[in-house]
């Protein structure tokens, strides 16, 4: 009865104060939360159904704008260009992957190595675009280094205006940007996993390479499945190399630097608002494949895969197969 | 006791900064309050009548009184010191007017913030207002029709027949070009056609080392700048940009005697194809393209004037940077478009000393400071003296484009945004790919305007703009 009337009795008890500390400590992140993430998502949804400029009257005009999207060329062929960057990606994550496993044992200058890998991913991205604009042009760094090697500079493309690899090119620098934070991350992961568990594996014959598959990539697949489903939604969405280094000029207009056209430079915002909507349903359903993608793969992750068992037992049986036969030969 | 004495401290600082905050809102309030009931009751009246721009005579005011400060953009002129030395000019002829001066770095955004505190000074360079707003904000400084005898290039902020900014200076578009060059090339007369200016570039790539044409593809902006030409400059008609050119079926295709949008366009599509153009467009350098032009290593550069003074500065060599009109001859015309830069504008709110004072200030920069001149930019006074730049602009015929007509002013940017040309309004993607398609051979000219002109159509039907050219 007493704890019924007196509100400021409860407040004072554990309980009371309990509720207290966690209304107080979350009301600031979600209403910021709130404010800054889904207020505007949500006006911008609204958006997409209006044919408006920043300023002016707007006119409701349904899904016309959706329609628009899938009607124009230039929207998705602007997503082709995203499977460059996928590419890109899945060599990124290779090659990190790769970097990390060596790093994370005993390497030489192994710190320094780390830390001139992940020193490109501190560098503003838009800094970065400045420095490959003048690596890539003609006869200026790159050119220089690979004449220094021997190339002749006749030979070599022109790297941002030749169109069949000016999207390379660009891959190439968010390669080399975004390679050593996937780095650190997986070298992070490794460093997780018990040594003993090398040492038995080394016991048993396992050489460097069987360590790798059956030790390091179980112990860190949520690392891996991570990092893969960020590089791939962030090849979906990338937007610094191109409108950076070639202003999407060229046939290198991701969907990105086409939406920020369309928005800033058309002043199309409810066009913008639908693209930008529907590349959220494009990556929500392409992390949703990853998803199921991975686990397939790693299924059986903590021992094998069930064809490595399977080979196993046919081998087992051909094992004693022989052996039956070679006891009959013996016994005859 | 710490505790209370420290509360009591914050309690009276709170105290005092309240009473501050009070004390210069009221001041505001009052200030404000004051002056626009001066506004309602037109200008000030002077020893010669109402106060106006034409009926200033500035000999008559030598030992005026009042303070006065000048909000600017500017910061350049405020460093290196111009500034100060136009004042202490000033000052020779009105001693008892002090002329504060400020810079603002962020110029366009910040002073429509302080435009709406309404004490930011006596003197501004209008910023992007609407016009119904003009009268709310600045002193009409004329009438149009009285302005427009004496200066150039007033109407672009005048409304209701009353002018409410002057520009400090104006700006023409033309083609910048290396005289060196064209001198090494055998180019002794400037080209005023597009096919002799194809021709004056052939010449300097076979001649010299110089880039005939530098596009500076990469910066995008500077691509745009080739909009410029699509008015005036390429069919001689002040109204055509403003006015016509919405209601204009094909404005992209070719007229047949060398003019129109199509001839302006298909110059760079020809150098282009031609090969007439920096090696790898792609990696153009504005920052590095300046000392080039300067230097020699580049023959001409479409940009308009205020790039000139840019391109002198770049390097050893500033006589050697030319400025001449844009290639395209209308009837034996060549026409140039020309515009006033940003324009001085006077506070409503000020008191009515300080407004007489501030026209004092800006007729006397005007007309008296040759600060239009120095810039390097196109006279704003009528019969004014120009720049040496201008010398090839003798015989040309010098216009502004025309205003929109009411009641249409928001048809050219609905028709840049549906069309998605944005002509004139950052559309530099479309000029890009016209270096990409003559440089590659990807698509033809023709089609390229086609597609535009259909792109056109579409939006003139999409917005129901009717079709009167």
């Amino acid at each position: 009865m007493k704890k019924k009337t007196n509100i400021r009795e409860w407040l004072r008890s554990r309980d009371g104060q309990r509720v207290l500390v966690i209304i107080t400590f979350m009301t600031i992140p979600l209403v910021l939360l709130f404010v800054f993430t889904y207020l505007p998502f949500g006006k911008m949804f609204g958006y997409s159904f209006y044919e408006m400029k920043y300023t002016g009257a707007r006119k409701f005009v349904g899904l016309k704008n959706y329609l628009k999207v899938f009607q124009r060329d230039d929207c998705f062929k602007a997503l082709k260009l995203s499977l460059y960057y996928m590419v890109g990606s899945l060599v990124q994550l290779a090659l990190a992957l790769y970097l990390a496993t060596v790093l994370s044992f005993k390497v030489k200058c192994g710190a320094f190595f780390k830390g001139v890998m992940f020193f490109p991913y501190l560098i503003n991205g838009i800094a970065v675009g400045f420095i490959f604009k003048f690596f890539y042009t003609r006869g200026f760094v790159f050119d220089t280094v690979l004449q220094s090697l021997g190339f002749e500079l006749e030979n070599l493309p022109y790297w941002l205006k030749d169109q069949s690899i000016n999207n390379w090119s660009l891959v190439g620098t968010s390669v080399w940007r975004y390679f050593g934070q996937n780095m650190i991350l997986f070298i992070g992961a490794i460093m997780s996993v018990d040594s003993d568990l090398y040492e038995a594996a080394m016991l048993d014959g396992a050489n460097r390479f069987q360590q790798f598959r059956y030790i390091i990539v179980p112990s860190i697949k949520t690392i891996i499945t991570l990092n893969v489903i960020l590089s791939i939604t962030g090849s979906l969405s990338a937007f610094e190399p191109p409108y950076v280094i070639t202003s999407g000029a060229n046939g290198t207009g991701t969907y990105f630097v086409i939406m920020h056209e369309i928005a800033h430079t058309q002043q199309k915002v409810g066009l913008a608002s639908a693209m930008a909507i529907v590349l959220l349903a494009i990556i929500l359903i392409a992390t949703g494949l990853q998803k199921i993608f991975f686990k397939y793969v790693f299924r059986s992750g903590e021992d094998e895969d069930i064809n490595a068992a399977k080979k196993r037992e046919k081998k087992l049986a051909r094992y004693i197969q022989h052996q039956r036969k070679k006891q009959e030969a013996s016994g005859q | 006791m710490k505790k209370k004495l420290l509360s009591y401290v914050l309690a009276s600082a709170m105290v005092l900064s309240l009473a501050g905050c009070g004390g210069s809102g009221s001041g505001t309030g009052t200030g404000s309050s004051g002056s626009s009931g001066s506004t309602v009751s037109t200008a000030p009246v002077t020893e010669s009548g109402t106060l106006s721009y034409t009926t200033l005579n500035l000999d008559e005011y030598s030992d005026f009184t009042a303070s006065i400060k000048f909000v600017h953009h500017k910061t350049d002129r405020e460093e290196d010191g111009t500034m100060a030395s136009m004042i202490a000019e000033f000052n020779k002829e009105f001693p008892n007017i002090t002329v504060t001066t400020e810079a603002v770095t962020d110029y366009a955004e910040d002073s429509l913030l302080r435009l709406n505190t309404g004490d930011w000074g006596d003197i501004m360079f209008i910023p992007a207002v609407d016009k119904s707003d003009l009268a709310t904000y600045f002193m009409p400084l004329d009438s149009l029709d009285n302005l427009s005898k004496e200066l150039n290039f007033v109407s672009s902020w005048s409304y209701d027949g009353q002018c409410y900014g002057i520009p400090y200076m104006a700006n023409a578009q033309g083609v910048l070009y290396n005289k060196k060059v064209f001198a090494d090339a055998g180019i002794t007369q400037l080209p005023r056609t597009a096919s002799e200016f194809i021709a004056a570039l052939k010449l300097i790539s076979e001649k010299t080392d110089a880039i005939p044409l530098y596009t500076n593809y990469a910066a995008g902006w500077t691509m745009g700048a080739w909009d410029a030409y699509v008015g005036v400059v390429s069919n001689g008609d002040d109204a055509y940009m403003n006015q016509k050119l919405v209601h204009t079926a094909e404005p992209f295709s070719d007229p047949g005697d060398g003019s129109g949008a199509y001839n302006v366009y298909k110059i760079l599509y020809d150098a282009c194809a031609q090969g007439l153009i920096e090696d790898d467009y792609t990696t153009t350098d504005w920052e590095g393209c300046k000392g080039m032009l300067n230097r020699g290593e580049i023959g001409t550069m479409v940009l308009g004037s205020w790039a000139y003074a840019q391109m002198q500065e770049a390097g050893d060599t500033p006589e050697n940077v030319g400025y001449m009109p844009f290639p395209i001859t209308v009837n034996g015309t060549q026409y140039v478009a020309a515009g006033g830069d940003y324009n001085y504008c006077i506070n409503a709110k000020a008191s009515d000393d300080n407004k007489i004072a501030a026209l004092i200030f800006v007729k006397w920069m005007v007309e008296r400071s040759n600060w239009c001149y120095n810039e390097g930019g196109y006279t704003v006074v009528k019969g004014g003296a120009n720049p040496d730049m201008y010398a090839a602009f003798n015989g040309c015929e010098v216009m502004s484009d025309l205003d929109a007509l009411a009641g249409e002013e928001d048809y050219l940017n609905q028709m840049n945004a549906e069309s998605e040309l944005s002509i004139n309004a950052g559309g530099n993607a479309k000029v890009q790919e016209i270096v990409e398609a003559g440089a590659t051979g990807s698509k033809s000219f023709d089609d390229i305007m086609a597609d535009w002109n259909s792109r056109w159509q579409n939006a003139q039907s999409e917005l129901g703009i009717n079709v009167l050219y």
